[in-house]
């Protein structure tokens, strides 16, 4: 029920490129919030601390410095804040937190800098080429 | 006879209940306008004092460690974010690590504001003081 409901309230899009920007710092805010709630359900307390869960996901943030598309920030916005709702509401597991948000820095997750000027092939090739 | 002599007695005995409560009374007046009086001036001064030194030395541990800043720079009070390398996310990693270390929490307009060590701590100042001043009400 959380879900479906949840899924009905979709934000208007940005009128202006500062707007979405200030949407942004509400969700960095707003996941920096929650961080105390997630180390205490996933029980992170021995592997992690608040300090470097918050630059964890200020690095995922600054992924997308270089957007500069009011949509495509809002759709990135709608997926982060997808993806807040799902940890928060205990829908994944605890190694997946672990997995992605603590050791994905030491090589667990694919790391490869986001290429806007690279073509298909390219893309593929590094991808297939990762070790 | 008998009577005469309990009415005498409970006579004598409600004057002196009456004079123990009064001075039982001035005693307490006393010693709460004492209380009242000393109380809050030493605190006041003490707090303000140390608050300001403690306040800016911490802000500026808080940003040395989230900056990573090398180690010949010097953080002080009129130091600038953005002179030390920080954008604007960084700036705001920074608010959060100062609500996480005192257990404050910065308005949005508020945070907008900020752009030295100094506006940092005097903000962080005058957030502690209003929630000690909200406990001390509530």
């Amino acid at each position: 029920m959380a879900f479906t409901m949840r899924a009905v309230k979709v934000p208007p899009n940005s009128a202006s490129l500062e707007e979405a920007r200030h949407r942004v710092f509400d969700f960095f805010r707003q996941a920096c919030r929650a961080i105390p709630s997630i180390m205490e359900i996933y029980n992170l307390d021995d592997v992690v601390t608040p300090s470097q869960l918050r630059s964890t996901i200020a690095k995922e943030i600054r992924k997308n410095q270089g957007v500069t598309n009011p949509k495509v920030i809002d759709m990135l916005l709608f997926k982060g804040m997808e993806e807040l709702g799902n940890i928060t509401e205990h829908a994944k597991q605890r190694h997946h937190v672990i997995g992605q948000y603590v050791v994905g820095q030491k090589g667990l997750v694919q790391d490869m800098e986001k290429d806007q000027g690279s073509s298909d092939f390219l893309k593929k090739f590094y991808t297939s080429n990762y070790s | 006879m008998a009577s005469s002599l309990a009415g005498s007695a409970l006579s004598f005995a409600t004057p002196v209940k009456a004079v123990k409560t009064n001075s039982i009374s001035f005693t307490s007046a006393r010693k709460g306008n004492a209380f009242l009086r000393l109380q809050p001036v030493p605190m006041r001064f003490a707090v303000c004092c140390a608050a300001k030194k403690e306040t800016v030395e911490k802000v500026c541990d808080i940003v040395k460690k989230q900056l990573a800043v090398p180690e010949g720079t010097e953080v002080s009070g009129a130091s600038k974010f953005s002179d030390l390398g920080a954008d604007s996310l960084d700036t705001v990693e920074i608010v959060m690590g100062l609500e996480e270390e005192f257990h404050i929490s910065v308005e949005e307009s508020s945070a907008q504001s900020i752009a030295t060590v100094e506006d940092a701590a005097a903000l962080i100042d005058k957030l502690v003081e209003q929630k000690s001043a909200e406990a001390k009400s509530s």
